[in-house]
């Protein structure tokens, strides 16, 4: 299983990068950052790019820093080094869960975040979270950046906004501190989820009588994209924070659903099992923001 | 052990073992271990030398489909390619496949389809190139036109009247059937009180090693010989079908052993890359690799495992008493059957299990279909057997409101050696010891105790207890009792081991056509040669020898190679024995009968400062020959081929099948699980294993083995399946899909060993190799049916992935 | 028409390499076969079994869906690497004398994560061993024998710092 051939170059900036792919756009370029997406489908010869630009030389899209109250992530940063940063971990826990899910530490050190949501796997953890946090995606294109927001980034699977010329280069992240809680289900450990559910609360009021001042919801493995289940977000908000009124919302959050099947779960599977996860995420992330009180 | 034994017609001399052994039964460190361990394993892909050209072979993408045109020129014409053989063009180059099967030519085997193509991922030309990045580039320039035919994928429907047909020259789907009554089974289903009834179904999973099957050749044109190394085993026995597939005779074909990463099975007798490989150096003049890929090995090794389905019917008296079976199973082989239904004579070489049923009906059918063929898997049939049989005696249990564990005491067979209604013997045994250690291993009570107050929070716990056997050491007989004129009723499965003293007492045995592949086969070899000959393991030198002018060998399978290597090390060494006693005795000046052995040479009865070491006596033998006479050769040295110690033919009317399977182990495992109804997850919180495979010759090695082996069965119980959709696609076509169990699916076993001593074999080996795999999808099955028995649900079939387990609760009225 | 090759400068096991290697050449197959240390094996060549697992600037990767390429400038080590002046590391005795190892082919790349796992954290527990090492597949020992091998290294490479690096 040998890739097929293909050009290489390694520019050192963007504007390179982006001028290559303008330039060899008949070639069907494509972008290499960690490649632990890609290479595996060139191996299988499911990938053919007839050039690839490897982004690892590109100055100034690594990097982890806080603007105010947004979290920004250059895109070529390692998925194991998000992993660990404690930046992160104060500003947008869900992303420290959610990275800590990505396979395993192999493939996080290697892999990229940036590559991981331009890869658009439907069942992938990161796109889910970029959506839940409605993140923005910047992109340099051979017109200059222009800012993606997530709810228009995923277009189908593995397909995204970006232009064939465009590279992604940070994600923006609004921060949400607590009340966060990334589930997901998987056939064997720290493998491709089968349904995965980004859950992040905001609490009103202390004690058991507390409600959800807002909620916000996204699911991988359900939909060709990542989705929001915008309704139970709107049920929960206002609601009392108590398992029936959580268990009512990731039900009707769960009917709403037509995933598709496979050889790992049917339809009717996968909407079992996002409710339950909604359920578990949900009270999770509830449990977590009473504790972080 | 009753005098009877020693008039049991055919069997072999009941043996009095040792009390007390040195080096047999020692965990010591493994001898094969320190290449591996600094990366220079020589494994198949590490010996390309420069120049050494690779295969690759296009695979069809259709299930089933005619070959037309197909247009090699472009890939021809490719960068560093050297040839394309199309399927054709292979069939003029070389003979059909070695084939074990019912009637090989209605159901012909190419190393490369020719006319037609019957699985989706076989091989329809082959590229030889430079490298194997040339040569994939090239496959992509081949142009295949195919026509599709509608394919079968369900072995029932292939059964079926209007199936479309595999192989036309069989005129059906069916490639063997047959029903065999062994015992009185009308007579014991007549009286019995109840009749338990299942329809039980195992779907294909296989040994997916590491490392896929691989093989360098070349080929002299001076001599016409083939030199072929591989990872796979070949039979030395049957080398000469190799031989004939490559069309050359038997002595211009060495296959030359190296070690393999990890089998199961499935290398066990993989000849195709072999042939390919072979036949590529004949075309091209130069040395070729074929190195299959992972995408070649799943969907094309020839080795998926067993995969059937069941109608099975057991006839208790109400207190437990199991009186017959009924059993009827269709086995779905795919596209070809390499070894005809001798998965079914594994099964029947322990059909009852541990249990004193006295009668069976066995009808079997072997099912083509347009998937990739069955081979072998770590218990080659009689794994499934033990699931079925166990999980019938746990319905029992639960229809007659008896208690398991007890029902499975009460029907244990209780003497020995025992013929079991196949007319197979179970050589010794102690099964309520093996219960009773494992309960105890497991912690039985107390998980039962668990389980009730944790039932009470709602979670849904199972405990598992099955009790079942592990057979091991085949005779020939289970590839042709099949059959009542069988074309070849072949009888010999021996191996053999050299043993060479050198000048300085150093000892090397030679092995024939006995691989490595995970399993030990040297320190095994040089524990027994320390035991014989009071050295140090580690002071044993072992040799794998080529095919070719090697003696005699069947190699690993059936878990033969220890009692097998250790039967050969016995002969050889008494051998060696015999000799340095005369000649110790011509140095000492005495009588041979003065002698004993004792702490590494010979020495006088009663005067035992008078000796010699065994390396005192091989420097005389091998440089003063005028200290011996005239017809004491030269040097110290001896083979031994061992032939299968304990078989006996079956009767004409195959009533009774004879001794084919004697050395027969038993284990008990308990797992306790804990299911969670929302997801179908399957998790373990306790898992204890007992195994009796007679006396241990490296006790750690085994219980890795029992590790190994119920890593595996996780695998069948749960996650592994080979998935063909309706239209014959294989969905888990890699690990992506195909999933093999880490180190978070499988539990921390407590293990542990009774060593029931086999009579008749060396030391009271017992093979154990497979064992694992032998009892655990049986077990896990037990457990998560034993956690859902409150909510009325039962898994009849495996893997038992979270979908079926949801699947099974929504049709019970649990809301998945 | 030789294909199009890049210049690539690596140390593998401490020794410095200037290669010429193909953009597409798969970094497994450049230590196998270009620089002669086919101690690093395949399984899956497509990232999922961890068979091919090597450290690059000491972090775990797998060799078999990483280019080349991509290692320009790196550090790499090997098995090949472990074993000091005839010395095995305690990693490699200590698989010896649990029996952590059947065939040995997943051995290498176990040996690399086992590495990579005390570096980060000297004193695991078993369970933590276990969830470590799920990264790479084994299908002959079941992983048992395997985790205690690390258990006992940690511990006597924790008696000796100052013995053979980590």
């Amino acid at each position: 299983m040998k890739p097929p051939p293909f050009a290489y170059a390694a520019p050192d900036t963007v504007e390179e990068a982006v001028g290559l792919l303008t330039e060899h756009a008949d070639a069907e370029p494509r972008v290499l950052a960690g490649g632990q997406s890609l290479i595996p489908l060139m191996n299988f010869r499911l990938a053919k790019p007839g050039y690839l630009v490897d982004l690892r030389n590109v100055a100034g899209l690594s990097g982890i820093r806080r603007e105010g109250d947004v979290l920004v992530i250059g895109a070529m940063t390692r998925m194991a080094e998000v992993e660990r940063s404690p930046e992160v971990a104060v500003a947008a826990p869900l992303v420290t869960e959610a990275v800590g899910l990505v396979a395993h530490v192999p493939v996080r050190n290697s892999g990229t975040v940036g590559g991981s949501l331009a890869h658009a796997d439907p069942a992938a953890e990161l796109p889910a979270v970029a959506l839940a946090l409605d993140a923005d995606l910047v992109a340099a294109g051979p017109g200059g950046t222009r800012v993606i927001p997530a709810a228009e980034f995923f277009t189908g699977p593995y397909s995204t906004a970006l232009a064939a010329d465009e590279i992604l280069t940070e994600i923006r992240l609004p921060v949400w501190p607590g009340g966060h809680a990334f589930t997901e289900f998987s056939r064997v450990h720290a493998n491709f989820a089968v349904v995965a559910v980004a859950a992040l609360v905001e609490l009103d009021g202390d004690g058991d009588g507390d409600r959800i001042r807002r909620a916000a919801l996204a699911l991988a493995g359900v939909a060709p994209t990542p989705v929001r289940a915008t309704a139970a977000e709107r049920a929960l908000a206002g609601a009392p924070a108590d398992v029936a009124t959580i268990r009512a919302a990731a039900a009707a959050a769960a009917t709403s659903l037509s995933p598709a099947g496979d050889l790992h779960a049917s339809p009717e599977t996968r909407r079992g099992l996002a409710r339950t996860y909604l359920r578990r995420g949900i009270e999770l992330a509830v449990a977590r923001a009473r504790n972080e009180r | 052990m009753t005098a009877a034994n020693q008039a049991t017609p055919g069997a072999p001399p009941v043996r009095d073992h040792s009390a007390s052994r040195r080096w047999v039964g020692q965990s010591i460190r493994r001898v094969e271990d320190p290449k591996f361990l600094l990366g220079r394993g020589g494994y198949i892909a590490d010996r390309i030398t420069p120049g050494t050209l690779h295969a690759a072979v296009l695979r069809s993408p259709f299930a089933h489909a005619r070959i037309g045109r197909i247009d090699t020129a472009a890939a021809l014409a490719a960068p560093g390619v050297h040839a394309v053989i199309t399927g054709r063009e292979a069939a003029e180059l070389c003979d059909p496949m070695p084939d074990f099967g019912p009637d090989p030519a209605k159901h012909t085997w190419r190393c490369l389809a020719a006319e037609k193509v019957r699985y989706v991922g076989e091989g329809v030309a082959v590229v030889v190139a430079d490298s194997r990045y040339l040569a994939e580039d090239a496959l992509e320039l081949i142009e295949v036109e195919y026509e599709p035919l509608p394919p079968v994928t369900d072995p029932e429907r292939a059964l079926a009247a209007g199936s479309p047909l595999v192989h036309e020259a069989l005129e059906s789907n069916c490639a063997y059937e047959r029903s065999f009554d062994f015992g009185d089974v009308e007579r014991d289903f007549a009286e019995a009180d109840v009749v338990i009834r299942d329809r039980l179904r195992w779907h294909r999973s296989g040994g997916q090693p590491l490392e896929t099957v691989g093989a360098i050749a070349e080929y002299d044109q001076g001599t016409g010989s083939f030199t072929i190394d591989t990872n796979t085993l070949s039979f030395t026995s049957y080398l000469f079908m190799a031989a004939g597939t490559l069309k050359v005779p038997v002595n211009k074909l060495d296959i030359r052993p190296v070690p393999a990463g990890g089998s199961f099975g499935s290398k066990l007798f993989a000849n195709k890359p072999a042939v390919i490989a072979g036949m590529c150096a004949r075309k091209t003049g130069r040395r070729v690799a074929y190195l299959e890929d992972r995408s070649d090995n799943i969907a094309n090794c020839d080795h998926h495992g067993s995969d059937r389905v069941y109608d099975v019917e057991l006839a208790m008296m109400r207190d437990g008493t199991m009186r017959g079976l009924k059993i009827d199973v269709v086995d779905d082989y795919g596209a070809y059957i390499q070894f005809g239904v001798g998965h079914h004579g594994n099964a029947l070489a322990q059909v009852v299990g541990p249990y004193t049923i006295g009668s069976v009906r066995y009808r079997v059918r072997a099912a083509l279909t347009n998937k990739n063929q069955q081979g072998a898997y770590r218990g080659f049939g009689s794994e499934v057997n033990n699931w079925m049989l166990e999980q019938m005696v746990d319905k029992a249990a639960r229809e007659l409101g008896l208690d398991p564990v007890a029902v499975r005491r009460m029907n244990f067979i209780r003497d020995f050696p025992h013929f079991i209604p196949t007319g197979n013997v179970y050589d010794s045994g102690d099964y309520e010891r093996v219960l009773d250690h494992a309960l105890e291993l497991a912690r039985y009570d107390h998980w039962r105790d668990e389980q009730r107050r944790l039932r009470e929070q709602g979670r849904h716990i199972g405990i598992g207890v099955i009790t079942a056997q592990e057979r091991s050491v085949f005779s020939a007989t289970e590839f042709w009792f099949w059959f009542d004129e069988p074309g070849a009723p072949v009888t010999s499965t021996p191996e053999s081991v050299s043993l060479k003293v050198d000048a300085t007492g150093g000892i090397t045995a030679v092995l024939y056509s006995c691989a490595f592949w995970g399993n030990s086969p040297e320190t095994m070899v040089a524990q027994l040669v320390a035991e014989e000959f009071d050295c140090s393991p580690y002071d044993v030198s072992i040799v794998y020898h080529g095919s070719r002018d090697g003696l005699p060998a069947t190699g690993p399978g059936g878990s033969r190679t220890t009692v097998m290597l250790a039967g050969a090390v016995e002969g050889a060494s008494a051998k060696i024995k015999e000799k340095a006693r005369r000649a110790a005795a011509h140095l000492l000046e005495i009588g041979p009968d003065d002698l004993e052995w004792s702490d590494g040479g010979f020495r006088v009865r009663g005067d035992p400062e008078r000796k010699k070491t065994l390396g005192e006596i091989a420097i005389m033998l091998h440089l003063f020959k005028h200290s011996f006479p005239e017809d004491m050769e030269s040097g110290l040295d001896a083979s031994k081929v061992f032939d299968h110690p304990y078989t006996t033919m079956p009767s004409a009317d195959r009533k009774d099948l004879g001794v084919f399977y004697p050395f027969v182990g038993h284990a008990c495992h308990v797992p306790v699980v804990e299911v969670d109804i929302e997801t179908g997850a399957v998790t373990f919180l306790n898992y204890a294993a007992v195994h009796d495979c007679g006396t241990l010759v490296n006790p750690r090695s085994l219980a890795g083995h029992i590790v190994g082996g119920t890593a595996q069965g996780i695998g069948t119980a749960l996650y592994e399946e080979f998935v063909y959709d309706d239209d014959g696609q294989l969905l888990s076509s890699s690990f992506m899909d195909y999933l093999i169990p880490t180190a978070m699916e499988v539990p921390e076993l407590t293990i542990g060993h009774v060593e029931t001593p086999s009579p008749y074999t060396p030391h009271g080996i017992k093979g154990g190799g497979e064992g694992g795999r032998m009892m655990a999808p049986a077990a896990i099955n037990a457990a998560v049916n034993d956690a859902l028995a409150p909510l009325g649900v039962r898994l009849t079939e495996l893997p038992m992935t979270p979908e079926r387990i949801l699947a099974a609760l929504r049709a019970a009225g649990h809301a998945g | 028409m030789a294909p199009d090759t890049r210049t690539i400068s690596l140390t593998v096991n401490g020794q410095p390499h200037v290669a010429q290697v193909e953009p597409r050449r798969l970094l497994v197959d450049f230590l196998r076969e270009d620089l002669g240390l086919p101690g690093t094996h395949i399984g899956c060549e497509h990232g999922v079994c961890g068979t091919c697992t090597v450290l690059l600037n000491g972090a775990s990767i797998r060799s078999c869906i990483t280019l080349a390429v991509q290692a320009d400038g790196a550090s790499i080590d090997t098995v090949e690497g472990l074993a000091q002046g005839g010395e095995l590391h305690p990693l490699q005795d200590e698989f010896s004398e649990k029996q952590g190892l059947q065939c040995g082919f997943c051995t290498p790349g176990m040996l690399m994560r086992a590495r990579e796992i005390l570096a980060e954290n000297p004193d695991p527990s078993p369970g933590q061993v276990r969830e470590a090492i799920a990264s790479n597949l084994c299908r002959c020992t079941g992983y048992q024998f395997i985790t205690e091998a690390v258990i006992s290294a940690a511990a006597r490479m924790r008696a000796s710092k100052e013995g053979v690096a980590p």
